[in-house]
Parts: structure tokens; sequence; C-alpha cells
């Protein structure tokens, strides 16, 4: 490795991201650092905000780097983290002699340039490592009188927050009394305008979260057969009537406020006493990557369980500003690894977060969960609904069956044990070969109106679907 | 939720469609939960419920009619190990085209496995995957695996439990072991199939073709199709047969093509002739030539100036004109004897350079001896390694590292990866894909390592088949018909 503190100087954009760096330095948030024996390359896995760990790898030769975080400074911070750790700690990388895909990856898209990269004092003009360290170790104390104001600015801010949200459900409320009163038909064909339109002022009421909900519903609606869009709107809307009530029963229930305003950053759910932490083995039965009308993608990474004895999932959600284009998500359709989740507190919790990463766990098949008693394969959503109605996604497993096509070649997953009776419509099309291959079981999600498959496991082995 | 319930939600759901309050028309106990002193809260309230119980007490009404596929046949190799998938999967995605993607399923069928379906699946007009792929062939068109799995040896009493593809390859196999045997199924069974079927059905009587097959293509000249009196025609032609005037060999278009080419001698002690093209006067007339060349047979044309097929080969002037030299070369492949095309691939190969690469016109006629010289020579002189990925029909797996490492090859791949120039690094790694497939597991692995040394990332895609390739080196080559190959 041939990195100097002068040289990570140079590459830094500004003081901010050496400042920021510094504090990336910690080997604690590194749940991986490895470098090439050969090959001038070091690489790292950084636990960032998101809850994917960000993919950091930089090739010491020619500087030439990569990371998945959506930052927009480049290098971003996680970059020269991974830089300041070679050249001062080198020993924390473990040496391999095999690069991971993603770094194969990225070596087989990026061009080397054509000549060295330059470093040199000018580049590094009015950035320090040495300032940047010093803010670590120093970070500025503050007053009891300082710290008194914050507080109290903060809840000024929490209570303005509150009464925004409140005023914007009301807003809400009315909107969709207006909408039943001026009918579901005309709602369906200008959803995207009105809904645009009553989304803004959630923003501005600061019901964010509750906003983005509202904005792709047009979306959802939009994926349905003409006949199947009122249903579809009166179960979004219904779902919103109740978060908006349920909310105002409880306004600092952490899951509603996740729902209608903002979301828990990283560090307060691995804070959370409550949080509920997992530590098994993990496989990724698949991501749901949707770009949103409010410019952001969400990228959704479905986990398994695969030590329960029952179904248990976990969604690990990142996202990223559309314009950041393409990122590649921390795991790929059927990586399986043990890991410790913590998950945001909920009455079903399935969005989590890696707080540890705990090596890598062979292929196999899924444990075998037993069928619902009354043969229901949809028995886990009402339980689900039962418990947070206003959600609308819900993993399940289902038993063996099989994908079909109806007259309009629509895709079913009907059950094997009753080829007459239960099937349920799949969302989009499917690979064709999936026609003739008979499914032991399938993760999917039912949204109360098409499954959206996720993996099944066949006679001939698992099956990625997402 | 009860048949009332059921009712009065279809009486909201159409009320909320069209707009307007609903209340009134609620089933009682939804009315006595949603009582609230406001209209609209009355209504958002009902909706709630409503959401509810389309959300949990309804399910989608399936239709009758589901149709479901009958079971993806089993084959009869192993599948690819679960660890190697990711491998393959680069491989294909590497793989530009159709023909690229079936020659990597080749290389895997040759050692033993075959692809997870989900990765690839033959199309429904596939004739080029390997053989064990039939049966997806088939299933892909609609076909009952059962049965399929019910076959036994075709015979004209057998020839409707056969499905296309499981059918041609049982054809292909008995005109290799018995050629009388399947052309009496072809003439009798083919007889009554449609044109294009019937025309698949004569294409392979071009496997073990022989003098005993000529009564049979000669009446085919009175078949309704033009397309399967042309193909018969051209298999006459490769026995020597000579055209007729209806179709391909007609005499004035082969005159018309002799006028094209000069007949001159050569040698002071003992003259003897030559043939070269004569240029082109004008676009109209390289058009022309190129017309005539494709069209008229090869024995035809050498009958016209006296000469047997491989002394009009040995007479012609290569390197006159590079465009009537492939010509011609692809005019002796498409109605040349096994004779001509033998002695023109081995003139070409002994010739080497820019000849030994025409002679990969030839490859679908030429046995495996000759295939392997070709290549052989061909990475020898190093001069357009990127056209190999043009052989047909070639065997995977059997390149060593001893033919890769005597002549030009290497040093030519190192200097093309470790050079600045885009072209010539890209024709690297066609060939990189080529010898992925026709590379031994050893020399694939020693070649990626040699070009990785040279400067090539390690990752770069274009190494994914060399590296498949090596990685399947616990599993030495199967006896897979190269033919039904490439």
């Amino acid at each position: 490795m041939q990195l100097d503190l002068k040289t990570i100087e140079a590459l830094a954009p500004d003081q901010a991201s050496l400042g920021a760096a510094a504090k990336l330095t910690k080997r604690s948030n590194w749940p991986r650092l490895e470098a090439h024996e050969q090959l001038p390359l070091i690489w790292g896995e950084c636990q960032g905000s998101g809850s994917n760990p960000y993919r950091v790898a930089f090739d010491t030769s020619d500087h030439g780097y990569k990371c998945t975080c959506p930052s927009r400074k480049f290098p971003c911070k996680h970059i020269l983290a991974l830089t300041w750790i070679g050249a001062t700690a080198p020993a924390s990388f473990a040496r391999v002699d095999q690069t991971p895909d993603w770094v194969n990856d990225w070596l087989s898209r990026r061009r080397k340039p054509g000549q060295p990269p330059a470093t040199g004092p000018a580049r590094a003009e009015g950035k320090s490592i040495d300032e940047a360290s010093r803010l670590e170790e120093a970070p500025p104390v503050e007053d009891a009188a300082a710290a008194e104001r914050r507080e109290a600015a903060q809840r000024k801010r929490a209570e303005d927050t509150r009464s925004a949200v409140s005023a914007a459900l009301d807003e809400l409320d009315q909107w969709i009394a207006d909408q039943l009163r001026l009918g579901l038909a005309g709602f369906v064909d200008a959803s995207s305008e009105r809904c645009r339109r009553i989304a803004a002022r959630l923003v501005d009421l600061k019901a964010t979260a509750l906003a983005g909900r509202v904005d792709e519903l047009p979306a959802k609606l939009m994926a349905l057969r003409g006949e199947e869009r009122p249903d579809a709107a009166i179960r979004e809307l219904g779902k919103l009537v109740l978060l908006a009530k349920a909310w105002r029963a409880a306004p600092d229930d952490a899951e509603l406020k996740r729902l209608v305003s903002t979301s828990e950053t990283r560090d307060q759910i691995l804070a959370n006493p409550d949080a509920v932490q997992v530590e098994s083995d993990w496989e990724v039965l698949g991501e749901k990557i949707e770009a949103r009308r409010d410019g952001l993608v969400s990228h959704a990474t479905w986990l398994l369980d695969l030590k329960s004895t029952t179904p248990r999932f976990a969604v690990l959600l990142d996202f990223f500003p559309a314009s950041a284009g393409r990122r590649s998500g921390a795991f790929a359709a059927g990586d399986r690894f043990r890991a410790r989740l913590v998950f945001y507190p909920a009455r079903n919790p399935l969005r989590a977060l890696v707080a540890e990463r705990l090596g890598d766990v062979a292929p196999g098949t899924w444990p075998t969960f037993a069928p619902d008693a009354a043969g229901d394969p949809l028995a886990a959503c009402a339980a689900f609904q039962d418990g947070a109605p206003w959600l609308s996604d819900c993993p399940i497993i289902l038993p063996a069956g099989a994908i079909a096509l109806d007259e309009k070649d629509g895709a079913w997953w009907q059950a094997a044990s009753d080829p007459h009776g239960i099937a349920l419509p799949v969302a989009g099309s499917v690979h064709q070969t999936l026609l003739g291959i008979d499914l032991a079981a399938t993760a999917a999600l039912w949204n109360g109106a098409r499954l959206e498959l996720l993996a099944s496991q066949s006679s001939i082995g698992r099956l990625d679907l997402s | 939720m009860n048949e009332l319930d059921q009712a009065g939600l279809a009486r909201l759901r159409d009320g909320w469609i069209s707009g307007g309050a609903m209340f009134e028309f609620a089933p009682v106990e939804w009315k006595e939960v949603a009582t609230a002193s406001s209209p609209d809260e009355q209504e958002r309230r009902l909706l709630a419920i409503a959401a509810q119980a389309l959300d949990v007490a309804l399910r989608p009404a399936a239709p009758k009619t589901l149709k479901r596929r009958p079971p993806l046949p089993v084959l009869a190799l192993p599948m690819l190990p679960e660890r190697l998938r990711p491998l393959l999967r680069a491989a294909l995605k590497y793989a530009a085209d159709a023909r690229l993607k079936t020659r990597v399923a080749a290389l895997v069928a040759s050692r033993g496995f075959v692809l997870h379906p989900m990765d690839w699946m033959p199309s429904v007009s596939d004739q080029e995957s390997p053989d064990i792929y039939a049966p997806w062939v088939d299933w892909q068109a609609g076909a009952d695996s059962q049965k399929q799995s019910r076959r036994e040896d075709l015979t004209a009493e057998t020839w409707d439990d056969f499905y296309p593809a499981a059918r041609r390859s049982a054809l292909i196999d008995l005109r290799r072991s018995a050629p009388a045997l399947a052309r009496t199924l072809i003439e009798t069974k083919g007889a009554s199939e449609p044109a294009e079927v019937r025309l698949a059905l004569v294409e392979l009587m071009r496997f073990g073709l022989g003098a005993d097959d000529v009564p049979f293509l000669k009446s085919l000249s009175a078949d309704r199709s033009g397309k399967v009196r042309e193909m018969a025609g051209r298999l006459l032609a490769r026995l020597g047969e000579r055209g007729n005037q209806a179709d391909g060999g007609s005499e004035d278009s082969t005159a018309e093509l002799a006028a094209f080419i000069e007949e001159g001698k050569s040698g002071f002690i003992r003259r003897r002739a030559t043939y070269a093209p004569i240029k082109p006067k004008s676009q109209a007339q390289q058009a022309r030539r190129a017309d005539l060349f494709a069209s008229c047979y090869f024995g035809d044309l050498v009958v016209r100036f006296g000469r047997t097929e491989p002394d009009f080969i040995g007479a012609w002037q290569f390197g006159v004109d590079d465009g009537a030299d492939l010509f011609l070369v692809r005019m002796v492949a498409v109605s040349g004897s096994d004779e001509a095309v033998a002695s023109l691939a081995d003139l070409l190969a002994a010739a080497g350079g820019r000849l030994a690469i025409l002679g990969l016109q030839l490859t679908a006629r030429l046995d495996s001896g000759r295939k392997r010289v070709l290549v052989r020579q061909i990475l020898n002189d190093a001069q357009n390694l990127a056209a190999l990925i043009l052989v047909e029909g070639a065997e995977a797996g059997w390149l060593e590292w001893s033919d890769l490492a005597k002549g030009k090859t290497l040093p030519a791949l190192r200097s093309a990866v470790s050079g600045d120039n885009d072209v010539t690094r890209r024709n690297a790694e066609q060939y990189l894909e080529a010898v992925g497939f026709l590379a031994s597991p050893v020399s694939a692995e020693k070649l990626i390592g040699e070009v990785v040394a040279a400067g090539l990332p390690p990752a770069s895609p274009s190494l994914s088949l060399l590296r498949l390739n090596a990685a399947l080196a616990g599993n030495p080559n199967q006896m897979i018909n190269p033919e039904k190959i490439a």
C-alpha cells in the first residue's frame, strides 16, 4: 500500500470532508476492510447512515475510487476514511487473494487514467489532516446554558412540528372527504394531479413521509387493471384515514411518527433500548427498487430469518436521490450471512439496520414453515393487518404452488394442494420458464391486490424472482 | 364477512365511484361504528372500514381457466453447481448474441452440465444448442413433457411421438448410424409436412451425405417449394451431380460467372493453368458477380473450365481480388464436394495469414482434425485473432497451452492488452472470448494469468468465459457431438 497522509489531503475536496472522514476512521465503522495481496487495491464496507453498509474501493496505484454512498463530493468521506486507515493502520486490512464481485464489477467498468495521479502541496492547500484529526480528538465543549437553550429550541421545534402535522392531517382528512364526494371514478382519472397537490401541502406542513406515500398512490393505481382501481383507491385512502386517526391518538408513537413525518436516525435506532435486536442467519430474498415522484429512489432489500421457526422478515430500506445514478446494493439476492439486526420499533417490526455483520453462511434451503391450518396462504397478512392496518406491503411465505396464466396472460400463483381454489394474482410479467417449475415455497409481498414475487425454492434450487 | 356486509360494501363502492354521501346505504353494524358528528367524518370512518374489509375479508377471485404449463423436462445431465452460476451469468452477460450464448451452453455441456433454466433457455427455433437441450426446445414450443418421456427409437410408427427438436436430434443420430433408414423416414414422413418443415428435414441430409442419397435428392427437383429444390440442388452439387436448368445451376448463369474469371498459364518449364478473377468494371458488375457466386454451383463452374474441383482450387490465384477469394470460398462451402472442401481448407491453412482466416468460412463442413489445424494456424499467425469467434461447429475445450504458447499469439495479446489502442484491445477481448470456448481448463487458467500480467484488469468481463472454463476444470470433456454445439 503506497498511501500517505499528504496524498489524502490532496485528494480531499475540502476541509469539511477531511473532518467527516476523521470520524469514520474508527475500526468499528468498518465491518470489512480488505487489501489484495498482489494488486494495488483496498476495499471495505463502511456502516454509513443508510441501512446497508456503503461499499468503498480504492486503487492505490492511480487513486481511482468507488463508493456506493449518495454523496456528491468526490471523493466522499468514506473514500478518504478508507485511505486514511490504509495510510495509518495498514494492519487493519485483511490480506486476501481474491476481489469480491462488486470490486470486480467496478474494475471492469472503470477506465484507467493515462497519467499517474497528480499529488502535491498545491492541491492540498487549505486542507489539513492535522486539523481534521484535532477536530476529532477535541470536540467543542458546550456550556450548561447553551445546552439548555438547545434543548428548549428542540422542544419548541418538536411542538411546532406536531402542530403542523396535525394541521396536515386535518387537510388530508378534508381532501379524502372531497374525493369521496366528487367520486372515485374522477379521482382515479385525475389522481396524479390531485395527489401531487395534497402531497405538496403535506410537505409544507411537515408530514413528509405521508406526503411521499400519497404521491406514490397514482402509480399504485395505474399498475392495476381499470376495473380494480376503485377498490384499490378505497383501500389506500381508507388506510390513510386509519393512519391519521392512529397518529392523533398517539402522536409520539415512533412507528406512526415515522410513517407520517420523519424517521429516526441510524444512531437513534441503535441507541434505542426498545428496539428489537435479532442475531441470526439471514438470506437476501430480493430487492425492490422504486423511483419515486419526489426524486428519490427507494431501495428495499428483503431478508428472511433462516433460524426462525415461523417466517420472520426484515427489510433494509435506503433512499437516495435519483440524480445520483444507479447504485449497487450491499447485498445480492441469495446472499446468506450471519448478522445482528436492530429493528425500528413497530407493531410488526420489519424495517431494520445491520448493526453487526458476523460472516457468511453456506448456501442451503429455507426452513420448513408449517402452513396455515385453514390452508389460507394470506393468513399471515390478516394477522399483520390486525396489528397495523395502515400498512400495505406484507411479506409472506407461500406454500407449495405453481405459476399459471389467465386468459389475458396475467400470471397467478396457485396453491399446489388446491389447483382449482386459492390463487393470487402476480404483479408484472413473469419469466416464462417459471411456468414449468413447481415451487416448493415462495417468498413474496402481498399488497392487497397483487403478489410481488421475491424468491422461490424449487426442485432446481433457489429461484431469484425479484 | 357475511352476504349483507358484502352487499353493503358493493353499494358503498358503487356510490363512492360516482360520488356522494353513502352513510345511509352502509350495513347496520358499520353505521353503528361509523356514527360521528359530521357527515364527512362518517364517510371517512366508513371508508376505513371498507378498506379493511377489502384487505382482509375479500380474496381475489381466481379465474376458472387458469392455464398451467407442463413441468419443464428434466435433462439428462445435472445442473451446473450453484457456486459456478455467478461465473456463468457473467459469461452469458458478456456474450453479445444468441449464438455466443449458445456457445457458453455448449462449453458447459461439454463438461457434463446443463444450465439453470432461469439463466438460459434455448429459443423455440433454436437448432444450434447442444442436443441435450432438445426437450427444452420442445417445451418452449408447447410440447407435453409426458409425451417426450415415453419416446423410443425414431421410426415411422413413433414419428408423431417426437416433438420437432427431439425428432431433429434423433434424425441426425440416425443419419450418422443408418443413413438409408433416416432418408426413408425423411422421404416418407416429410412429404406430408409443410414446406418449412420439409426444408428443415432435407437440410439434415447433409449429415452422412452419400451417393445413395442422389435418387431421393433428384426427386426433390419436383418439390413444390423453391427453397427445398434449392437445398436439394446444393446437396446434389456436393455429391458431384450437375445442377439443372431450373435451380441454381443454370448454364447461362454459370457461363456468365465464368466470364468473370480469367484463365491463364504460369511456369516456364511445366506450364500449368491458372484462374484469376477479372476486376469488375462497375459497382453493378461487382454486385452481379457476387450474386452469381452465391447462386451457381461450384461443380458446374469447374466443368466449364474442364477441371476437377481440387484442380481448379489449386489453380485459383488467391490474393488478386480479396472479394472474389471470399466468394469462391463461400461457394465451395455451399456446393463444393467434400474433397474440394478438404483440399481448399488444406491449401488455406498451409498458406496461413489472411487466407487461413478465409478458411473459417469452411468450418461448418470440416472434420474435427482440419478445424483444429486451421485454428492452430490462425493462432500461430496472430493476424486477426478476433476472427476465431467465427469458427462453426468446433469442439469445446481442446486447445492446449502449447498451441497458444508456441506462435505469435501471446506476444500479440500482451501487446494488445497493454497498449492504448482501443480497437486492438477490443479485438483481443473478442479473441479471449473465442478461446474461452476452445481452450482446455489448464490453458484457460494460464491464459488468464498471462493477460492479467500484461495489464488486462483481472475483473475484465472478457475473461468471464475463460474463468468459467477454468472453474469447470474438475469435469473433463464429455462426448458431445461438435456438429451440434456451435
